[in-house]
């Protein structure tokens, strides 16, 4: 090091000094100059236009309630809007709120019938002059028996809701 | 480059075509279209199988004209199927297999070869506590590949529901 910093005189060394920044700024420049712009915004483009197919304008009506694995299907369709029954083996819930066990809503559904009666009522006082369209949307877990499930559905006619849609997943993940 | 030579008034001079845009408030806009669309993207869609649940409502009766399609499932590998028109009989299968999809493959010929010009108007459904709600699910998406749409569940005992709870 000292040998070399020795033979470099000092019109050498600033020469060096004024190649090296060229360099510096050379290679600044090439890097702005890199950044391929059109490129860029080609990407942009074609990406929000995938999203914008798979941008889905319906509102995810339903959260799955906790403890809930819903099955797949691939014949299933669009989910209305309509209150949501949540059976899974912890308990029920009727729009996210907790109506009893499972066990004992099959042996006392009072609960869950007074809570359905209520729902009823609040749709024909919001909508006077429309019948009640009786629509209801089960969510329950795929691993539950089926028996439980049907016992569940067999009782909604009674307050009305005849009308029952089974939350699912749709094939590939699309509904 | 683009340009135009000349003009009306014929002067000789060039005017460029050349627009420029602004390709950083662009680039900004679509950031902002892709953040917004990755946000509210739904990846995982809830979609539903209807169910017209008869049992206990006021729902109108069967013409004797159409035929109706009553599917037991026993287990995941066994299920039987009576196909009726205004209560008499016309055909019946009992099926078996060694798992639930090709139970549904069975189910699912059986059900082409009948309904052939869709005359099968309605299915009810039924279960027993050894079949899974996914297996149940998996059985109606086979009689709706078949255009049976009107499906129903037969609402299951009460012993039996609180047996496959306990």
């Amino acid at each position: 090091m000292n040998i070399k910093a020795q033979n470099l005189g000092d019109r050498s060394f600033s020469r060096h000094l004024v190649a090296r920044q060229f360099m510096k700024s050379k290679r600044k420049r090439m890097m702005i100059m890199g950044l391929m712009l059109t490129s860029m915004v080609d990407m942009f483009s074609l990406l929000v236009i995938f999203l914008l197919q798979t941008f889905s304008a319906s509102p995810e009506l339903s959260v799955v309630a906790k403890g809930v694995t819903l099955p797949q299907s691939i014949t299933s369709r669009e989910m209305k809007d309509a209150p949501v029954l949540a059976i899974s083996s912890a308990g029920i819930y009727l729009d996210q709120k907790f109506i009893g066990l499972t066990e004992d809503l099959l042996d006392q559904p009072e609960p869950l019938m007074n809570r359905l009666s209520e729902l009823r009522e609040i749709w024909q006082k919001s909508h006077p002059k429309e019948n009640f369209p009786g629509e209801i949307t089960v969510q329950a877990d795929q691993g539950i028996s089926s028996a439980v499930v049907s016992r569940f559905m067999g009782m909604l006619p009674s307050q009305a809701f005849g009308s029952i849609q089974l939350a699912v997943i749709g094939a590939g993940g699309k509904g | 480059m683009a340009s135009v030579v000349g003009g009306a008034s014929g002067s000789g001079r060039k005017k460029s075509l050349d627009a420029e845009i602004n390709l950083v408030s662009f680039i900004d806009l679509l950031s902002m279209c892709i953040c917004f669309l990755l946000m509210t993207a739904v990846w995982l869609e809830v979609g539903s199988l209807q169910v017209k649940q008869s049992h206990g409502t006021d729902a109108a009766p069967s013409s004797s004209q159409s035929q109706e399609l009553t599917l037991k499932v026993v287990s995941a590998t066994q299920a039987d199927l009576v196909l009726k028109q205004g209560g008499r009989i016309l055909q019946k299968a009992s099926l078996k297999s060694d798992s639930l999809v090709t139970l549904a493959k069975q189910i699912d010929q059986n059900v082409a070869s009948w309904n052939r010009g869709s005359v099968i108007s309605a299915a009810m459904i039924e279960t027993t506590s050894a079949v899974s709600y996914g297996d149940l699910v998996q059985v109606m998406d086979s009689l709706r590949r078949n255009q049976v749409v009107n499906l129903g569940v037969v609402p299951a005992s009460r012993e039996s529901a609180m047996g496959s709870v306990r």
